[in-house]
């Protein structure tokens, strides 16, 4: 039997019996939007959580252990000894120091490159953190240097990619100050600065000068709320304010693969230093939280989809056993086996097909539909996401396939059960 | 064009063998019209499913137009009831859920391999035509349910001369109409054994062995 003649055929069936298709193509679909939108809700809120915590899966952030504990292993201080060792730790591939500015800057007018309304005598604390280069260097704006400057000239600095978020939803509704366009280019923009101010009085250094900040690029290795210097410039400013540098406030390691992380966080401890979960730990939890639910529904979602496949079984042996004449007119028209056994999968298919297609679309418009509720009722909170869901063209055709198989899977019995009608028996 | 030689058939009724056709003989020539007459439950109808290939499982010879069925597979049978033979029923047998028109197509849908298979729109202009030798062009659409019995029973006929068949078997095929819709039936066999094609009817009744040329009696599971 030819694939048009079958599908003709197959579909004057289903026309026919309204009801029962009507019912089929239901319950495929339930299983197909049901699975469709959980995976796209999963994937979604994954890519929320990763924008939220850009923590990188192979970076640990090595801090000095407790003080007393320290001393007595041997450890403590995080020194240029503490870096060689660390380095040579099996799995790092990069070692990167950062070290805390003891010395207060203050921020008392607007950056200039960017329109803002700076309430007249308002000052701001600016944390600065040395880094360096290495850990910075591949988002640092092409062109742009991160080393200490000549006296004079402005100091290079890297803020977090998260800031301009952040500031947007927290900190200019919180000041009254006007919010930066999205997807603004800031990288150029110069800060002026009072190096030594404090607007705590008793901290401002006796020198107090005036200096320049140019933002050489945004990074996700930046911590949220402060600013990166190159690590030579904290070093340069200390040795000006008389401050002792008696070790490093931390040190990045960066392993070659996400699973050496344990071992060499186990290495770390061993060495008598501690390790900063922060922003990671948080990542690889939601993380790990998001992919259980997500997994958990989806496989609910697989289990309509078989209930869905068994529903279908049993409504067709109903109908074939209700046709059982009509196949045996259709065998005696030359209908061989089988074309009977096809022509109740291709029912079954094109069931699994259309349920598909409906579950898919009904899936996709349900997201839509949180999504709008989302954009009503959720606060502006930063990092909200314009989307909980995400739609690659593979899910679709996941839907349907799956749809589409789970009908096929149902249809086997009731086929075999059509193929046995004995045509001499039935047609009488 | 129908040759049966020592064709035996029973059926098992719980322990009981009820042997309906015992060692029958039959020859029908080509572009004869054979009529079968015998009482109810003396196995006229089993008689057509052997001879239309719709039943395999017998004893004896059955070679029908230059086919022996013995010989073939069930997927074989198949194309031999597509190709070579065409069925009457007395309850029509047409499905209920489709047009005329779409019933008279369903032959064509299920041409074997290696047979020309038209198009869904060829087919469907066949069906027309051939409803049109019946006089139902005009109702090609309607449901058999809103057709009457005689149009039903044209229906089939067009039906069974879609693939044009070299065989015509017809079961009873005026058993449920009314003298005029007999008549017209009667009519069209007479004019197929015109064009030239074998048939051969099975019937309890006398208006329809009035037209065979031949008349045979079916009496203990023999011809005679
Ligand atoms: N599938 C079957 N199982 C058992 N007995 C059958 C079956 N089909 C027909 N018979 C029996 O075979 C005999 C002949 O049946 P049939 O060929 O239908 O007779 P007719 O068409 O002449 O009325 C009847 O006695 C009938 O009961
Ligand atoms: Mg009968």
């Amino acid at each position: 039997m030819r694939l048009a003649s079958l599908v003709h055929l197959a579909s004057l069936n289903l026309r026919s019996d309204r009801r029962g298709t009507i019912l089929n193509t239901a319950a495929a679909c339930v299983g197909a939007a049901a699975l469709v939108f959980f995976v796209a809700l999963g994937m979604g809120v994954g890519q929320a959580a990763r924008l939220l915590f850009p923590g990188d899966a192979r970076l640990i952030e090595v801090v000095p252990g407790a003080v007393s504990l320290g001393a007595a292993l041997g450890g403590g201080a995080l020194d240029d000894g503490a870096m060689e060792r660390l380095r040579e730790l099996p799995g790092v591939q990069g070692a990167w120091r950062r070290l805390s500015l003891r010395v207060p800057i203050a921020a008392s007018r607007a950056p200039e490159g960017v329109r803002m309304n700076w309430p007249p005598g308002f000052t701001v604390q600016v944390p600065v953190v040395g880094v360096d280069a290495g850990l910075v260097a591949s988002d640092l704006q092409p062109g742009r240097r991160f080393d200490d400057p000549p006296a004079g000239e402005p100091i290079p600095v890297l803020a977090s990619r998260r800031l301009l978020e952040v500031y947007n939803k927290t900190i200019a509704p919180a000041w009254n100050l006007r919010r930066l366009p999205a997807g603004i280019d800031l990288v150029g923009l110069q800060i002026p600065v009072q190096v030594g101010f404090s607007i705590i009085p008793l901290k401002t250094e006796e020198k107090v000068y005036d200096a320049r900040l140019a933002l050489a690029g945004l990074s996700d290795r930046v911590p949220l709320y402060s600013l990166a210097v190159p690590v030579e410039t904290v070093r340069r400013l200390h040795r000006e304010y008389g401050k002792s540098d008696a070790g490093y406030s931390s040190v990045v390691l960066e392993l070659a693969r996400p699973d050496d992380v344990p071992s060499a966080a186990a290495a770390v401890r061993r060495m008598g230093f501690a390790v900063d979960e922060g922003e990671r730990a948080i990542a690889e939890r939601v993380g790990l939280a998001i992919t259980v639910v997500a997994g958990a529904l989806a496989l609910l979602a697989l289990l309509m989809t078989a209930l869905a496949a068994l529903a279908i079984a049993q409504s067709l042996s109903a109908s074939v056993r209700a046709r059982t004449r009509d196949i045996a007119i259709l065998q005696s028209l030359g209908a061989t086996a089988g074309d009977v056994r096809a022509l109740v999968l291709a029912e079954a298919a094109l069931v699994g097909l259309a349920g598909g297609v409906l579950g898919v679309l009904i899936a996709w418009l349900a997201a839509r539909g949180v999504d709008a509720a989302a954009l009503r009722f959720l606060p502006d909170f930063p990092f909200r996401p314009t989307t909980f869901f995400q739609f690659p063209p593979w899910l679709f055709a996941l839907g349907v396939g799956v749809s589409a198989s789970a009908a096929l899977l149902g249809a086997l019995a009731p086929a075999a059960l059509a193929a046995r009608i004995d045509p001499a028996r039935a047609i009488s | 064009m129908i040759s049966l030689r020592h064709i035996t058939k029973c059926f098992r009724d719980g322990e009981r063998e009820v042997v309906v056709l015992r060692d029958l003989d039959l020859d029908v020539a080509a572009g004869a019209f054979t009529a079968v007459v015998g009482p109810s439950g003396s196995g006229k109808s089993t008689l057509l499913y052997v001879a239309g290939g719709l039943d395999a499982d017998y004893e004896g010879e059955a070679v029908v137009a230059g086919r022996d069925l013995r010989a073939l597979s069930a997927r074989e049978r198949a194309a031999f009831r597509n190709v070579s033979v065409g069925f009457v029923f007395q309850s029509f047998n047409l499905l209920p859920a489709l047009p005329a028109v779409e019933n008279t197509m369903l032959p064509g849908l299920f041409a074997p391999p290696g047979v020309p298979a038209p198009s869904i729109g060829q087919l469907r202009i066949r069906a027309m035509e051939a409803l049109d030798r019946v006089g139902l062009a005009d109702k090609a659409s309607r449901l058999p349910a809103h057709l009457s019995g005689g149009e039903r029973q044209r229906v089939a006929i067009a039906r069974a001369l879609l693939s044009r068949p070299a065989v015509l078997l017809a079961d009873e095929p005026t058993g449920n109409l009314d003298a005029v819709s007999g008549e017209a039936v009667i009519q069209l066999f007479s004019a197929m054994v015109r064009d030239g094609v074998t048939v051969l009817v099975v019937t309890h009744e006398e208006r329809v062995s009035a037209a065979a040329g031949r008349v045979l009696h079916l009496e203990e599971g023999r011809l005679r």
